[in-house]
């Protein structure tokens, strides 16, 4: 079976001829399957970028390996190139003389797309992206955030099998961020074959979007799973905050399955139950046990540990 | 006032500070004394090759010799200055992406701008050195060190740099406004000057015309005036076209059309500074 | 195996902007027509001043429109990958497909209007202005000097722009520095034999030698003191054009895997 990335003992140093080197990537090992959208999160010099510039071949590594597709980076590059892109957080690729549309057009005949094909695929993912009334403006003219939709918009022009995005939703508003996670994660399950590596400093994007995240510092991988069982890690309950209309039997709430602990407090014509259990799948019964005491649910939240939470713990500090 | 001048001195000694950075840290220092020296003596080789050429040895006629080597040795300081000064503008702008940082910043950029240009300038100073010593060692240039009028020389070069600089700021006001092929704005500008200011050949060879717009270029007044303090009492000024004047007129020519030229420069750069903020052209991007 | 489709869509993608800003920036036409010329007419009068044979006039302005591919060359074409490292544009060059000679080609190609009326209005504007006389005997061989001479040209240009992949300011100097020697060695603007027998010989590597070298005994005729004859110059340039082509393709792939080996391939100020 061939994985989308597949990483072993793989390790990169700069510099190294007056001084000692500096090592960006220390001994990695990492595996990316087909179809996963997949999370890299780490430190400012963890050295997500030095990893993706090898696996997109700007880089040799020093020793080790890395396959992408299934062709090695290094001697198979001219394999891999046709079918990948990236995408980088505040770049400033491109030429300021012409629009957006012909900025995109010059990229997609690099790949050896047809033009009319190149142009009707940039129009769609114009509209797509709320670019299109940009679409002829020249580039010096347009916004930071509009550029760096442009610069998404680029990525996928090519239509890739892996795509690499480098903080992809660096200086865009909440709208923006909102529409390219809805892109990212349509395009990679709603296409087969396609896979995405994804770096970011915005945890709730990375919890909200990856399959699985590893969490990279000083250049090794300090942890590889998907946000939920990450957050196990650091605790395997979860808590319920659930505001109801009062009640009777409320110590009842110890006694169904996996509930750990509780606390509840009624004040007037509210009552704040918080629930700790074992298992989130106990919200069904406790909801059950709430329904037939006529508890009716005003407010109900689900507090669990948070990717930062993970990352905290792990790196010894937050992301910077 | 106090304040304010102490403010230009260190805008300036650090704008050449970074001017110096960027032209000499690129490699060893010997490496960086080889390009300052093939550079300008190549340069200059090219018309000691067409004269020899023509007249089959230096001796065929060394007053011309003379007078188009000096001339071409300190055309290198129009040169640089020029391009020095109007280059900073797309640098900071296109590549280094740093000039909006520096425009918003509280100095002035006249003074930015002439600072980045010292370290240009101090490099064509080498580079002329380097030609005129060889001018003296392998073309039997008859160059003195004690015959040289070194009051006159530096007055010279003191005017003429102010005047060439001012000139380079005009035209990196120029180049807030145009694209990154602005740079034929410098080859233009310089090439105007070595046709028309006595550069390499007499001003008499010129039509009419073209004479009289020499004359109203201050750098013509700078090329014979720097030529007769590099050989004084040689006659050089007598095929030059410009040798019924004296010293002192030449210098007053210098001072009055430079002073012009200073006034008109600022005057310039001041309305293209203007335009580009109008237009938002100082953060463009021109590149293809 | 040769994607000639891919590599022809980049080709005409990179020359893309190139054409766009050539229509979109007019003031090229000011500062890369008229205002080269002045240089030109110095030269001239320069040779006028030491009363040299008019002929001399002449290949001035010759030798002022080749300046005009020289200088698409070498500060359009080789050393444009230091301008896209510095923009971010080399990486996503990089990464794409294409043949690193088909971003170079399409440069070149998209450069080629300003160039060639750079030239052409160099030669006009010489020969009106400056009544410089040519004699066109042998158009067939002054277009194959002449496009030899350019293939070539820009050959060696690819080769040159390798370096940019591995270092920076330092090759933009080095560059730079090159200018003023190839005029010097090359004979822009006068007869390469007055350099000597043996220098003329080894300008002669430099396509730019013997093509400007034929250009003048084509348009000059026999008193233009050629160096080779205009036959072996041919074959010379031809066989250049052959060879610099290859330098280039396996100049650009070595300095490629070298920047990747020492991380530079993407370090921008250096």
């Amino acid at each position: 079976m061939v994985h989308a990335i597949e990483v072993n003992d793989l390790t990169r140093l700069f510099g190294g001829k007056k001084t000692e080197p500096s090592v960006a990537l220390d001994h990695l090992d990492l595996m990316v399957e087909e179809g996963e959208l997949f999370g890299l999160l780490g430190p400012n010099g963890a050295g997500k970028t030095t990893l993706i510039k090898i696996l997109s071949t700007l880089l040799l590594p020093s020793s080790g390996s890395a396959k992408v597709l299934g062709y090695d980076v290094v001697k198979e590059a001219a394999k891999i190139r046709p079918r990948i892109n990236m995408v980088s957080g505040g770049e400033t690729s491109g030429y300021g003389l012409l629009t957006v549309r012909e900025n995109l057009w010059m990229f997609s005949q690099f790949y050896g797309i047809p033009g009319r094909e190149a142009k009707t695929t940039i129009d769609d993912l114009l509209v797509k992206f709320d670019l299109l009334d940009k679409g002829d403006a020249k580039v010096r003219t347009i916004s930071t955030g509009q550029r760096q939709k442009m610069n998404v918009v680029r990525g996928f022009v090519t239509d890739p099998d892996l795509l690499y995005l480098d903080e992809p939703t660096l200086g865009l508003d909440v709208n923006a961020s909102l529409i390219i996670r809805e892109h990212l994660r349509s395009w990679v399950k709603g296409n087969k074959g396609k896979t995405l590596l994804l770096t970011t400093h915005y945890m709730m994007e990375a919890d909200e979007l990856c399959d699985r995240v590893a969490i990279i510092n000083n250049g090794r991988i300090l942890a590889c799973d998907s946000p939920k069982n990450l957050k196990k890690l650091i605790s395997k309950n979860t808590t319920f905050s659930i505001e109801t209309t009062p009640f009777g039997d409320v110590n009842g709430l110890s006694s169904l399955r996996g509930v750990t602990g509780y606390s509840a407090e009624t004040n007037g014509e509210h009552t704040m139950l918080k629930l700790v259990t074992e298992d989130e799948s106990s919200i069904s019964d406790i909801i059950s046990y709430l329904t037939q005491r006529n508890a009716k649910i005003i407010s109900f939240n689900k507090n669990e540990p948070t990717l930062e939470d993970v990352f905290i713990q792990m790196v010894g500090r937050g992301l910077e | 006032m106090k304040e304010r001048i102490a403010g230009h001195w260190r805008t300036f000694r650090w704008a050449s500070w970074l001017g110096w950075q960027m032209e000499a840290n690129w490699t060893n220092w010997y490496l960086f004394i080889i390009y300052s020296i093939a550079k300008p003596i190549a340069g200059t080789l090219i018309v000691v090759i067409m004269y020899l050429i023509v007249f089959g040895g230096v001796t065929g006629n060394p007053t011309f010799f003379s007078y188009m080597y000096l001339g071409n040795a300190f055309y290198i300081f129009i040169g640089q200055a020029l391009f020095g000064t109007t280059w900073v503008i797309h640098e900071d702008r296109e590549h280094y992406q740093t000039l909006k940082q520096i425009y918003m910043a509280p100095i002035s950029l006249f003074v930015y701008l002439i600072g980045r240009a010292m370290a240009k300038i101090a490099v064509a100073g080498m580079a002329v050195i380097i030609t005129l010593a060889f001018g003296m060692l392998a073309l039997g240039l008859p160059l003195a060190l004690l015959n040289i009028d070194w009051a006159l020389l530096a007055l010279a070069m003191l005017i003429g740099l102010l005047c060439m600089v001012s000139i380079g700021v005009a035209l990196a006001g120029i180049t807030f406004l145009t694209a990154k092929h602005g740079y034929g704005i410098n080859e233009g500008v310089a090439g105007m000057f070595y046709l028309f200011c006595g550069a390499i050949f007499p001003l008499t060879v010129l039509p009419d015309w073209g004479q009289a717009v020499g004359r109203a270029i201050p750098i013509t007044y700078w090329l014979e005036i720097t030529r007769r303090a590099m050989l004084p009492n040689s006659g050089i000024s007598s095929i030059s076209g410009l040798g019924d004047y004296s010293n002192i007129q030449i210098l007053s020519f210098l001072l009055l059309s430079a002073g012009i030229f200073l006034v008109l420069s600022i005057g310039i750069f001041k309305y293209a500074d203007y335009l580009a903020r109008k237009k938002g052209k100082l953060d463009m991007s021109t590149s293809y | 195996m040769i994607d000639w489709r891919l590599n022809g869509r980049a080709i005409i993608g990179r020359a893309y902007p190139r054409v766009l800003g050539v229509m979109r920036e007019p003031s090229w036409i000011l500062f890369d027509i008229f205002l080269p010329l002045l240089g030109i007419a110095a030269y001239i009068y320069y040779y006028r001043a030491m009363n040299a044979p008019e002929m001399y006039a002449g290949f001035i302005v010759i030798g002022g429109a080749m300046t005009a591919y020289w200088m698409n060359v070498l500060w359009s074409m080789a050393t444009q990958f230091y301008w896209e490292k510095e923009v971010g544009n080399l990486q996503l060059y990089m990464l794409a497909p294409m043949s690193r000679m088909s971003v170079l080609g399409g440069m070149a190609l998209g450069g080629m209007l300003m160039t060639t009326v750079r030239a052409v209005s160099t030669v006009l504007l010489g020969v009106f202005l400056f009544n410089v006389h040519l004699t066109l005997t042998q158009p067939l061989e002054l277009t194959l000097v002449f496009s030899f001479t350019l293939i070539a040209l820009y050959g060696m240009g690819m080769m040159f722009s390798s370096l940019f992949l591995m270092w920076g300011r330092s090759a933009m100097q080095m560059t730079s520095l090159l200018q003023e020697p190839i005029y010097l060695v090359s004979g822009f603007y006068f007869p390469v034999r007055a350099m000597g027998y043996w220098v003329a010989l080894g300008a002669s590597i430099l396509p730019i030698t013997l093509g400007l070298d034929g250009m003048r005994q084509l348009l000059f005729g026999a008193s233009s003191n050629g160096f080779l004859p205009v036959d072996v110059e041919i074959i010379v340039l031809a066989v250049l054009a052959v060879v610099f082509f290859f330098l280039a393709r396996y100049f650009l792939d070595f300095m490629e895997t070298m920047s990747k080996r020492e991380g530079r391939l993407t370090l921008r100020w250096q």
